[in-house]
């Protein structure tokens, strides 16, 4: 492969981390927060198939297919809280949704 | 035989457990019962184990029987064994004897008392626990029948537990013990530690090979627990106030046997005792101090047990003076015979004491040989054995310890000799100044005071108060007849196997003691007569008074030696340190508990984005860590 | 080669920007299927052609359409703006998030010339479904099984987050 290495790969996944986490961090709708979420998601997933690719060994890739489906899994339960927040009339932001507190 | 001393062992202890466990389910005078025969089933036991040691040749006579091997630690081993040898067979009879005879008795003394069926199981516990303290084979199982006879003087003393002055003695009488348990027990660390077994015989064999710091360490631990357990002076001063429990107790546990477990262990422990002469001579030294002053104590007081109890400590003075200058047989003769005249006493104290509705100041008793004539009699035996005159008991075992001191020939022995006979002169005194007060003179009215209504009973008291009565005064008159000098001496014979005399009498010294012994009782005794016909008493002076009244201060002495300190510090510690430190640091921790955890608290803010951000930081230090350590 | 990557990657990293930083949540999704594919174009890159059908059509494909249906669902309610909250905390996000790139940074660089050298030899059925598949169903069986449960509680989840009661309580 006469492509960029596996380092190149490895920083746009770093990157992708981190848009994703400062989406996580600083956003208040929970939309947008399983969005960013989603992102920080697939930049693992990234790191992980391109070490897949640099090992030769293909186990990153079946982790990078359990944490797509498992994300899959999350993503819908998230969607089912906000609307459920939503069937309540609840404000759809997280600085709100802190019945958690100690 | 050796069956028949466990039997003797087990049966109180059957019957104590019996009574325990079917509690109100039985009635009181089957409690009674319960214990009577027990104990007599004891004696029986006793019996049998006496005669088949009898049986064997002399050189066999001492047998070990091992239930089982309770503690084992390296090469210390330590078992429940018996041991019946001619000593322990000795003590079985006189304390399971006379031990029934006493229950016997309190059955007619006890009864419509509500808690009787306790008393019984106490006084089952204590008949036990006193033969398995004769019968131990080795010093551990000593030192438990040695605790648990102190338990169940505690128990019984306070057994009346809602009179105030009852628990106070019963308190002070087991704290006193205590420290004679105390430097038991060290005595008893230190033979393991220096001969590495407990078993009598063993620990015998080894004593030789020890230091003689280390011996004279072990023997002045061993009379320190006798001291307090035989209310020798200086841990006497339990006794008078032991008087606070019921007749019966006072009789068994305070006259007849308890008391005397302390020459008991001085008998036993001779061994131990001959490689300390320094010891020994103590014992008889603390002895003679204490039959004198007991004796002058006895003089002035005005309660009719209390008196006896002097009396008691008195004459085991004369015991330990035995014991101390190694006359075995005769301490334990003088034991045997003590026993049966002292319970005799104690009884009939506890007949006139009933009669007069619980009075119990002789001032106010008097002219009562009309109205319990048999009671009078006994009485009059048991004092004449008490003073030691002939043909009575009392005289053919006191006047041998005596001689045995004259026999002994060296400074301490003339002393001890010198003391012995002034004792006599002041037991006359005293026993009689008693007994004139009690039945001669002015028939006192019998007005009905409030005592309890179970005592309210007046004449001579039932069939099973008179014959245990009347059997002891049996014994008071002929039980001396075991040792007659230069003719019969079976009963010193029989204990010689387990200890030889360090000092023989011999019959000229034996007469000439006697007879100047019994020239000083009959002179007690008219002096006695002589001040109650002038209605006078005996001490006069009135300093004397007060410091013999006041049983020489002891009280007061300990009182400000290791009272007053002692509690001025509890309390001081109570206000600077349980207070402000020990409180304090708890209630500091929990309210530092309370406010760390409001503190943590505020970290659960409840916000999502806070939490989010806490992990991205995390993460960054982590891979830093991550990569460094690489 | 490299001229792919850099597209694909340029455009993985702008989507992602555009996702965090809309206000409309709608423009936001649309940006992360766009983000989406260009992934997908990073994996083939990567010989991972299964996983890369499986992010278009999972991924692309469902997620995103469920995403797409409860923001019409919310209507206007599902209006974004940028968050309020103290600066001090804005400030530490930001700087979190700048430090673990640069932290990935430095860490690649130290291992560029050693590990990072040259990828593996592989053969052509690398990335394959059948390769997949076999995997999968034979080491990573229990991952499998696993997987599948983890997918059927969430369908549970959701039918349950999704009932109404009877009395019309949402």
């Amino acid at each position: 492969m006469s492509g960029p290495g596996v380092g190149w790969y490895l920083i746009v996944a770093a990157a992708l981390f981190g848009i994703g986490s400062l989406g996580v961090m600083l956003r208040r709708s929970p939309l947008i927060v399983l969005l960013s979420l989603e992102i920080m998601l697939n930049g693992a997933n990234l790191a992980l198939i391109a070490f897949a690719r640099q090992v030769g060994d293909l186990d990153g890739q079946i982790f990078a297919l359990a944490v797509m489906a498992v994300a899959a899994a999350e993503v819908a339960i998230g969607l089912g809280l906000i609307v459920a927040m939503a069937r309540r009339d609840m404000a759809l932001d997280v600085d709100q949704a802190s019945a958690l507190r100690g | 035989m050796v069956a028949g001393a466990w039997i003797c062992l087990l049966a109180p202890l059957g019957g104590a457990l019996a009574i325990t466990l079917l509690g109100p389910w039985i009635s009181r005078r089957a409690a009674g019962y319960v214990s009577t025969l027990t104990t007599f089933l004891a004696f029986a036991g006793a019996l049998i184990a006496f005669f088949g040691l009898w049986s064997r040749d002399a050189h066999d006579r001492e047998q070990l029987s091992t239930a089982y091997t309770w503690l084992a630690a390296g090469d210390f081993q330590v078992g429940m064994e018996i041991l019946v040898d001619p000593l322990s067979t000795v003590m079985m009879l006189v304390v399971s004897g006379v031990g029934g005879l006493i229950v016997w008795y309190s059955m007619g003394y006890m009864a419509g008392d509500d808690e009787e069926r306790r008393f019984f199981a106490y006084m089952s516990l204590f008949v036990f626990s006193m033969l398995l303290l004769v019968q131990a084979g080795n010093f551990l199982l000593l030192l438990v029948g040695w605790g648990l006879v102190g338990l169940a003087s505690y128990l019984l003393i306070g057994f009346w537990h809602k009179r105030p002055e009852a628990v106070a003695a019963a308190k002070k009488a087991f704290v006193m013990n205590a420290i004679g348990d105390a430097t038991f027990a060290l005595a008893i660390v230190l033979l393991i530690w220096s001969t590495g077994t407990l078993e009598f015989s063993a620990v015998f064999e080894g004593v030789d090979g020890l230091s003689s710091t280390a011996v004279n360490l072990v023997a002045l631990g061993l009379l320190g627990g006798a001291v307090a357990k035989s209310a020798q002076i200086p841990l006497h001063t339990w006794l008078p106030d032991a008087m606070e429990g019921p007749t019966p107790v006072s009789a068994l546990i305070h006259a007849a046997t308890m008391v005397t477990a302390g020459v008991y262990l001085l008998v036993r422990a001779h061994p131990i005792f001959e490689a300390a002469p320094d010891i020994q001579s103590l014992a008889a030294i603390l002895g003679a101090v204490t039959l004198l002053v007991a004796g002058l104590v006895a003089l002035v007081q005005w309660d009719i047990k209390r008196v006896i109890a002097y009396s008691t400590m008195s004459q085991i003075g004369y015991m330990f003076l035995g014991a101390g200058i190694g006359a075995y047989g005769f301490a334990i003769f003088h034991l045997m015979t003590h026993a049966f005249f002292k319970a005799l006493l104690f009884l009939t104290a506890g007949v006139v004491i009933h009669h007069l509705s619980d009075e119990q100041d002789i001032r106010r008793m008097g002219g009562l040989k009309s109205a319990l004539p048999r009671t009078h009699v006994a009485f009059l035996i048991g004092t004449v054995a008490l003073v030691g005159l002939p043909p009575f008991a009392g005289f053919w075992s006191k006047d041998a310890i005596v001689a045995s001191a004259l026999a002994r020939g060296d400074a301490l022995g003339w002393t001890l000799f010198v003391a012995g006979l002034l004792g006599v002169l002041l037991t006359g005194a005293y026993s009689f100044r008693l007994y004139f007060a009690v039945f001669h003179g002015k028939r006192v009215t019998v007005t009905q005071q409030t005592g309890d209504s179970h005592h309210a009973q007046h004449g001579e008291g039932p069939m099973s108060m008179l014959v245990p009565v009347g059997i002891l005064a049996v014994l008071s008159a002929i039980g001396g007849l075991l040792y007659i000098p230069g003719v019969w001496h079976p009963f010193t014979h029989w204990i010689e196997e387990t200890g030889e005399p360090l000092v023989e009498a011999t019959t000229g010294q034996d007469y000439l003691t006697s007879a100047i012994s019994v020239a000083l009782g009959i002179a007690g005794i008219l002096l006695a007569r002589r001040a109650f016909q002038l209605d006078r008493q005996l001490v006069t002076m009135p300093s004397a008074w007060r410091v013999f009244e006041h049983k020489l201060y002891f009280d007061e002495l300990y009182d400000a030696l290791f009272y007053r300190p002692g509690a001025a510090l509890a309390n001081a510690l109570r206000r600077r340190v349980e207070e402000p430190v020990i409180e304090g640091s708890l209630d500091e921790i929990g309210s530092g508990t309370i406010f760390a955890s409001g503190g943590l608290a505020r970290v659960q803010s409840g916000l999502l984005r806070t939490y989010a951000l806490a992990i991205a930081f995390s993460v960054c230090v982590l891979i830093v860590v991550f990569v460094a350590v690489r | 080669m490299w001229i792919v990557w850099f597209l694909a990657a340029g455009a993985c990293l702008g989507s992602g920007i555009a996702v965090v930083s809309m206000t409309n949540p709608f423009y936001s999704a649309l940006a992360l299927i766009g983000n989406l594919a260009s992934l997908a174009v990073l994996y083939l890159l990567l010989a991972a052609e299964f996983l890369a059908a499986a992010q278009v059509l999972v991924y692309a494909g469902a997620v995103m359409v469920m995403f797409v249906f409860v923001i019409a669902y919310l209507g206007g309610r599902a209006d974004a703006p940028w968050a309020g909250g103290s600066p001090v905390m804005q400030t530490a996000a930001v700087v979190a998030a700048v430090a673990l790139l640069v932290e990935v940074v430095v860490v690649l660089g130290l291992a560029w010339g050693d590990e990072l050298k040259d990828p593996a030899q592989v053969s052509d059925s690398f990335g394959s479904p059948a390769a997949i598949g076999e995997l999968f169903l034979t080491d990573h069986l229990l991952a499998f099984e696993i997987t599948s449960i983890v997918l059927l509680v969430a369908a549970i989840g959701g039918v349950v987050l999704g009932t109404t009661h009877e009395k019309g309580r949402p």
